[in-house]
């Protein structure tokens, strides 16, 4: 009897564990088989090593193909690997295990920029070449951070593009992701205060935070309808809300009544631009970003410094660097609408 | 294990007729009654939450919690658990999505296929719970993380795009509904009526309560006590397949790889909600379908009303607390008394 009450409350104990541990074992990278095709050793070959918030994102995915083709024309070696849910503990794990690789540049998309920068000096003190993209640690000794777009270009973007469709005023509502998001939030921040500068007649009636799940942010979506029957606007924040407020709007018959933008991919926009419930979705080239961070790693392993402007390549051939902050940027966003959106194939 | 306690004593008396259990209890009266007042609140102050346009959406949310929570309840009767669910049910949609993307299927074949995809996991589960012997945590947590990976393979580092419209019916959408009912809701209510129903008045039913009381003595009892848990968790996959065109149709058109996280957990907490003892031998079907609406009324309440999200998440640990205490003390009074 006193086994078995034994057995029972280490069951319970070893499940309570496992169920809050759970995230972080399922962050484990279980898929190894991530692209470093050159495989082995590098050799004399510069390793450059990115890693990504989660892997198997067509957004990080397409920033690893912008790093793949860098790769090529540069000559250099390019690892990427993630975790596969957007995990701080299961990501610091993949930086450790590169910092033991003595990979030559390491270049991180934190989920968590305060718990990352420890984990970033470590790598400096191995003599790494450290760097962030597309998400800052801003109080780490990363040597460069590689910017997708200047918050104030993505949060106008926003809202321009918005304020558009519903003609310069109105009442509009945002539905955002994960609280902590340093970006989102960072861009929110620019929103309100753009919309507060240059359309008086529009008003921000609320922010809400539906993780990185679609149903949930469809779901707060239509709540946030029903909630102020004079909305005429709706911002999805992130890749996963983006679609979500334009099927919400498409769900309820109010297309043409409430207008949407996102920071969609553009593949996941596509119906939704085209049957009229999205007007326009804010992103940047993602591959040219993947491009630029791998040139940047290159950079930083041979010791060039950069110039006020750079060119990176034909496609990219004015990359501005902000010396001071120590921040490259890739230009300004793009507006993704059904003129444009069968350029991206992601 | 205690509940067992209760059985002998109602053994005693002599009784001519069956005895039944009552139709509905304390707890499942408690969430109608919260329910209803919340309901009344939010209709006071909020524009339109008693209006079609919010209820029927609320109601699409809840359809696939609470048909998955009916499988869930069974388990949990029997004193296992499932924590797999989120696991399966990418699994399930993405391979369904595919299905729909590549091969345009029609809607029974693509249903057919994500529930028969389901009740295979669910057997591949059941079958190592009850001959493995093997606690039911453990094999499900390892069998959530091998559907996840499998689900990932399948997704292949890309998002599903323009899945086509053949799921709608069970969306948010007009066509979605039956004078004004949203279709996937009122397949919910049918489920767990004859779960009920199998839970209250078949002899398989009332082996799932003599099991999760007391495995043992259930066998000794002649209870099949293997055939009947393979039978729970099969039951569970298989509502795991339906549920997951439930989520693809109140999702977008393009499916990520986040279909599943997170959502073994909401079952569980409508499960547990809705009285349903997480130590086995007790349990409400239809507690549980009101656990999932009391979760998604707080869900879609706090947003009506224009408070923080996060509240949501206060509200529904709240009342998972407060659901388990009391739990917890219905069992103390009920030892005391016997």
């Amino acid at each position: 009897m006193l086994k078995r009450k034994a057995l029972a409350v280490g069951a319970l104990a070893l499940s309570a564990a496992l169920l809050t541990t759970a995230c972080t074992s399922r962050g484990n990278p279980n898929d190894t088989s991530a692209d470093s095709d050159s495989g082995g050793s590098a050799g004399d070959q510069v390793a450059v090593a990115f890693v990504p918030k989660l892997q198997g994102i067509p957004y990080f995915e397409a920033m690893n193909a912008g790093g793949q083709s860098a790769a090529k024309e540069l000559g250099i070696e390019w690892l990427y690997q993630g975790p596969t849910t957007a995990d701080a503990a299961a990501q610091a794990d993949i930086v450790r295990s590169f910092i033991q690789q003595k990979v030559d540049a390491l270049i991180v998309a934190p989920n968590d920029p305060d718990s990352m920068a420890p984990l970033l000096q470590e790598a400096a003190d191995a003599g790494i070449a450290v760097g962030t993209s597309d998400t800052d640690a801003p109080n780490s000794v990363r040597e460069v951070f590689v910017n997708q777009a200047s918050v104030e270009g993505i949060g106008q973007g926003l809202t321009d593009a918005l304020l558009e469709a519903m003609g310069g005023s109105g009442k509009y509502a945002i539905v955002s992701c994960g609280e902590t998001a340093a970006n989102l939030n960072a861009w929110i921040d620019v929103q309100k205060a753009y919309t507060a500068e240059k359309y008086p007649d529009a008003e921000i009636v609320d922010i809400v935070y539906a993780g990185e799940d679609q149903a949930a942010a469809t779901s707060m979506a239509t709540d946030l309808m029903n909630a102020h029957p004079d909305l005429t606007g709706l911002v999805g924040e992130c890749t996963s809300s983006a679609p979500g407020v334009a099927q919400a709007v498409s769900d309820a018959g109010k297309t043409g009544t409430v207008f949407t933008v996102g920071l969609g991919t553009p593949q996941s926009m596509k119906p939704y631009l085209e049957d009229g419930s999205s007007s326009a979705s804010i992103l940047w080239d993602v591959e040219a970003l993947g491009y630029l961070t791998a040139w940047a790693g290159l950079q930083l392993v041979e010791g060039n410094e950069f110039q006020a402007t750079n060119k990176v390549s034909d496609d990219l051939p004015e990359v501005e660097y902000d010396a001071e902050n120590k921040v490259l940027l890739l230009g300004p966003p793009l507006r993704i609408t059904t003129e444009n959106v069968d350029d991206f194939d992601y | 294990m205690t509940v067992l306690d209760r059985e002998p004593s109602e053994a005693v008396k002599p009784v001519a007729r069956r005895v039944l259990p009552p139709p509905v209890t304390g707890q499942e009266l408690v969430l109608v009654a919260v329910i209803a007042v919340l309901w009344v609140l939010l209709g006071i102050f909020t524009p339109s939450f008693l209006s079609p346009s919010s209820i029927q959406p609320l109601l699409v949310s809840v359809a696939p919690i609470a048909l998955i929570g009916v499988g869930m309840t069974f388990i949990i009767i029997t004193a296992g658990i499932d924590v797999s669910v989120g696991g399966a049910i990418a699994l399930c949609a993405v391979v369904t999505a595919k299905l729909l993307v590549n091969y345009a299927v029609p809607l029974p074949v693509a249903v057919a296929a994500s529930m028969a995809l389901g009740l295979v996991l669910g057997l591949v589960n059941g079958t190592l719970i009850a001959y493995g012997r093997v606690h039911a945590i453990i094999i499900t947590f390892g069998t959530a993380n091998i559907f996840q990976f499998f689900a990932l393979r399948v997704f292949g580092s890309s998002t599903v795009n323009n899945i086509p419209a053949t799921l709608d019916v069970f969306g948010r959408g007009d066509v979605g509904r039956t004078f004004g009912v949203p279709h996937s809701f009122a397949i919910t209510i049918l489920v767990v009526l004859l779960a009920w129903w199998y839970l209250r008045h078949t002899a398989g039913g009332r082996h799932l309560f003599a099991i999760g009381g007391n495995a043992n003595a259930a066998r000794l009892a002649g209870v099949k006590v293997q055939p009947r848990v393979l039978l729970a968790y099969a039951i569970t996959g298989t509502l795991v397949g339906l549920g997951a065109c439930f989520l693809i149709a109140a999702g977008t058109s393009t499916l990520d790889q986040g279909v599943g996280i997170g959502r073994e957990l909401a079952v569980i907490a409508a499960v547990v909600i809705g009285g349903t003892s997480i130590l086995g031998g007790r349990g409400s079907v239809i507690g549980t379908l009101l656990g999932a609406i009391l979760v998604q009324t707080v869900t879609s309440g706090v947003t009506q009303l224009g408070w923080p999200s996060q509240l949501a998440n206060l509200f529904v640990g709240l009342f998972i607390i407060i659901a388990v205490g009391t739990d917890l003390l219905r069992e103390r009074a009920r030892r005391r008394k016997a």
